[in-house]
């Protein structure tokens, strides 16, 4: 274990300000909105219709093919519509409104504790896939997917992803100390999955309280092992931490679990303990409301479908005197920025922040040519140059940004763009090259055909 | 939500480093310097620097209103251009030349490749060489810090056991304003440290002209020789200011290690083979037209396609000491090196001018002597610590020698306890031990009182005595009568008895010798 990756930045953590909040379930009032695509995939089929009656955690959508997920309801009440409702994003897309009865009346009985010790590694899958997890971190990838790599025998670590390296955001900092031993039984039933595999849980330095739990849970089991990790953004991202803990580095083209390992985000596992032991599906995740405007910052057990503005007037609003002027889901690092507060919280979403300043606004002003200082290649996780990079990118050079640069293995993390001391907005111009090249490479593919 | 929220792609946080960030820092790492500038080389290095500074920011304005672009001299990097030129040039050039050459920096070098970030070659750097080609006369440095340099190569190797290391070192010699050894590495190490400029590059500088200079400049890696290499001909500016400047330096580890390699292996050729004092600097111009090749074709690869396949061992994180540490390490050995040598050095001057004045002192009462050497029968008896005689001490007796090598007469080095302290007093005698006078080298009496003792009035009465002498109040009488100093019984009995002690020393050991 190094404890740390190449490169990374060190973005102001921000985090007193919810670290301290107990995390609280929160039930809406009014309607619940589910989009069909909450998960890298193909978008899961409706399974009610208008006027049904639905039950919390009952299935509403399912998985369309083996890369999808299932949705559950997280209310009882009325589907009200199928129709196309504004998402996070600014797009519209198929969503299944409930009209929230308030009741939330369970479709099953949760609490109790599933007999069966000895779940058989496919129940576990089965169990998994049927709760309709999916990575919890932000990416939203189907978890059963992830849980079966072609080789099983072949992954030596799963890792439990407890880095929480995005700035302001709490919850799994709260998750991890208030739900260790929930944690660990996950990681527990992850690691049945995979004869050969040590479960390794990385947790970032700056949250002591959180390693001090998980290293209590953990105790006494052979095959789980509690690090702390340099506090360093991203080290929560799963290419870092690979680094970290197997100092292997591997190409965007291949898997994680093409070098015998599985990351898995701690609310991942959390959930994977809950549909497994408790067979409750996934219908509510842990999620940090938080930032400078915010009133009183919070870390909630949210309710999928509930609008980030019900959550936010629960945390008393927008602080007085302050005035929000960017509204992130997410945190500061790889959130996405919000038009408007009126979209529902999906599955992987962890966390709502509201900027009273827009340092992106004030960098504007600050911009200077680049000066070529180097500075983003110290940075970038991946050991790119980015400064060469952008340069043969705004230069149209594609061939070079491609194929001498390998732009495409860029991981849009961001490191480069906040360690740029003159401001460039660098991986907005990836971004752009990225897609430019797919393009290309997309009507070249239908030539060839 | 009253207000429309802002929508932006992410990141959405930025790190504090702006542009102004770093060229403030570069400009502050340059102060060490350029106090030290003006302070050894005064008023006109400081006109030379300032008017460097100035034009260059106002020929940026200028330049930037004329071409209707965006105001830009709130980057800072035209004052950090206007600075490094002002370092770089002589502190008694001509104070128009500054001027010329921040113009010609800003405006033909940096504004017309585009500006920041555009020009292919450092800007101080061009202005400098583009100086010293056209001004060649008002550039020169006379006498030369570089003496190692601007001499003719097989004289320069030659005289570098002459050049004054120390001197160089501190920056007191003459040469450019910024050419304190001492404070451009105080300056260029805070910048290392700070990641402000890239070790890789620096350091390969100097490496690769050490390893040149040792191997080839047929004294072998003598330290004092690649010292003087070293520390003379602006290497260590070139290696930490101008050779770093990230504009024109490549961005690839390897590419700015082969970079700085290449400018140092350049640098010590054109210092060996070369005829010029300036040959660093084009160097240094060499490598940064070489750095849009080196950028093209020397890229690091992705970490992932470092090593396919291989997996690291896995191994906690070695210790590291602190970049900072390191820097403030070297720092403080350098200071302490340096400030040794300048104790060694006034050490060494004091000592010197001691001599001096006994030496002057022994040729004032031994008028006829050319040479003195020393009495070795006499010296045996007094050894190093001298010999007592009665209240006074003998501290070192010479023979007064004149041109053929004859014994013109003794000079004596005596010391008694005044009333302030000790008083040594050099005394002349003849061959015959007559005295010939009598004068002071060290004495701290009570001034109209005792030090009266230096005024000839009362010196000028030893002349031609001997025997032993008496102190009398008011005027003397008698051959052996001296006439004591009104109120000043002390000093005067000091000084009878350190000369009695002399007239006795000459008649127990001198007389009748030699």
């Amino acid at each position: 274990m190094k404890n740390t990756f190449h490169g990374g930045v060190h973005p102001e953590g921000r985090k007193e300000l919810s670290r301290e909040a107990r995390l609280r379930l929160f039930d809406p009032q009014g309607e619940m909105v589910f989009p069909l695509q909450q998960h890298i995939g193909k978008p899961a089929k409706a399974i009610v219709k208008k006027g049904d009656d639905v039950l919390v955690g009952q299935k509403i959508a399912e998985a369309d093919g083996f890369v999808s997920a299932h949705i559950y309801s997280s209310c009882s009440g009325k589907v009200k519509a199928i129709e196309k409702r504004r998402v996070l994003g600014g797009g519209m897309a198929d969503c299944i409104v409930i009209d929230n009865d308030g009741a939330f009346t369970p479709a099953a009985d949760y609490s109790k504790r599933d007999k069966e010790a000895n779940l058989s590694p496919s129940k576990i899958l089965q169990r998994v896939q049927d709760a309709g997890i999916v990575g919890l971190g932000g990416a939203g990838f189907p978890t059963h997917v992830k849980l079966a790599p072609k080789d099983p025998e072949a992954i030596k670590y799963v890792i439990a992803n407890g880095a929480e390296c995005e700035p302001y955001l709490t919850c799994n900092d709260q998750l991890m100390r208030t739900q260790a031993p929930a944690i660990v039984e996950g990681l527990e039933l992850v690691l049945r999955l995979f004869p050969y595999a040590e479960g390794v849980i990385c947790i970032e330095d700056n949250k002591p309280e959180a390693i001090k739990a998980m290293k209590l849970a953990a105790q006494g089991k052979q095959k789980i092992s509690v690090h702390g990790m340099i506090t360093k953004y991203p080290q929560g991202g799963e290419r870092s931490l690979i680094q970290a803990v197997t100092g292997v580095d591997f190409p965007i083209s291949k898997l994680p679990a093409d070098v015998g390992c599985i990351v898995q985000n701690v609310g991942t596992l959390y959930a994977v303990q809950r549909a497994v032991l408790y067979r409750e599906p996934l219908f509510s995740q842990c999620f940090t409301v938080t930032g400078e405007a915010v009133a009183e910052p919070g870390n909630f057990f949210v309710r999928v479908g509930t609008s980030y503005a019900e959550l936010l007037a629960a945390c008393g609003g927008i602080k007085e005197g302050k005035e929000a002027v960017k509204a992130l889901a997410g945190g500061p690092m790889m959130g996405i920025a919000m038009g408007s507060l009126d979209v529902p919280i999906q599955k992987q979403n962890n966390g709502l922040t509201l900027l009273a300043e827009d340092p992106v606004v004030a960098a504007e002003k600050l911009m200077t040519a680049c000066l070529r200082c180097g500075r983003c290649t110290t940075v970038c996780p991946v050991g790119l140059m980015p400064q060469l990079m952008a340069e043969a990118a705004i230069a149209g050079n594609l061939e070079r940004y491609e194929k001498k640069l390998y732009g495409l293995e860029c991981i849009q993390c961001g490191s480069c763009t906040v360690a740029c001391p003159a401001k460039r907005p660098l991986m907005q111009v990836f971004k752009h090259a990225k897609a430019e090249i797919q393009e290309q490479k997309k009507k070249e593919g239908g030539a060839g055909k | 939500m009253n207000g429309v929220l802002n929508l932006s792609s992410s990141p959405h946080i930025r790190d504090k480093w702006t542009t102004p960030f770093i060229m403030r820092m570069v400009a502050l790492s340059l102060m060490p310097a350029t106090i030290v500038g003006i302070l050894v080389h005064g008023w006109q290095a400081f006109g030379i620097v300032a008017l460097a500074v100035v034009a260059a920011v106002a020929s940026e304005w200028v330049f930037n209103k004329v071409c209707h672009k965006p105001d830009t001299i709130w980057d800072g990097s035209a004052v950090v251009t206007g600075l490094l030129l002002g370092l770089s040039l002589g502190p008694k050039t001509p104070l128009y030349l500054p001027v010329i050459g921040s113009v010609f920096a800003i405006v033909v070098c940096k504004g017309c490749f585009g500006g920041l970030g555009k020009n292919f070659i450092n800007p101080a750097l061009a202005a400098r060489c583009f100086l010293l080609i056209s001004f060649a006369n008002a550039m020169t440095i006379k006498p030369s810090l570089d003496a190692v340099a601007s001499a003719t190569p097989v004289g320069a190797l030659k005289a570098y056991e002459q050049i004054d290391i120390t001197k160089m070192f501190l920056g007191t010699a003459d040469g450019v304003i910024g050419s304190s050894i001492l404070a451009l590495l105080v300056g260029g190490l805070l910048l290392w440290s700070l990641d402000i400029i890239h070790g890789q590059i620096c350091f390969s500088v100097l490496i690769g002209f050490t390893l040149l200079i040792g191997l080839f400049g047929g004294e072998g890696f003598e330290p004092r020789f690649l010292l003087a290499h070293l520390c003379g001909g602006g290497v260590v500016m070139g290696a930490f200011f101008m050779a770093t400047d990230y504009v024109t330096s490549p961005v690839s580890r390897l590419g700015q290690f082969i970079y700085g390699c290449l400018i140092g292996v350049l640098g010590g050729i054109f210092r060996l083979w070369g005829n010029t004092a300036d040959s660093f600097s084009y160097a240094i111009i060499i490598g940064n037209v070489c750095t849009p090749l080196i950028d093209t074709y020397i890229v690091q690869k992705p970490l992932a396609y470092r090593k396919i396949g291989k997996t690291r061992p896995v191994k906690r994180e070695p210790f590291r000491i602190p970049k900072p540490v390191i820097a403030l390490t070297i720092i403080a050995l350098i200071a302490g090196v340096a400030l040794s040598g300048v104790f060694s050095m006034t050490k060494e001057t004091i000592e010197k001018q001691e001599v001096f004045k006994q030496s002057e002192a022994y040729r004032d009462v031994c008028p006829e002597a050319k040479s003195f050497e020393f009495d070795e029968k006499a010296q045996e008896i007094l050894g190093d610590e001298g010999a007592a005689v009665g209240d006074a001490t003998i501290n070192a007796c010479y023979v007064g020698k004149d041109a053929d090598g004859n014994n013109v007469g003794y000079a004596l080095s005596i010391s008694s306890k005044g009333f302030g302290g000790q008083i040594v007093m050099a005394l002349g005698l003849t061959p015959e031990g007559k005295i010939t006078g009598i004068n002071f080298t060290e004495i701290s009496e009570t001034a109209g009182l005792g030090m009266k003792a230096t005024e000839p009035a009362f010196k000028d009465q030893f002349a031609g005595k001997s025997g032993t002498l008496t102190l009398v109040k008011g005027a003397a009488e008698s051959e052996s009568e001296i006439s004591a100093i009104t109120g000043a019984s002390v000093t005067s009995g000091a000084v009878i008895s350190a000369v009695n002690a002399g007239l006795e020393f000459y008649d127990t050991v001198l007389k009748g010798g030699n």
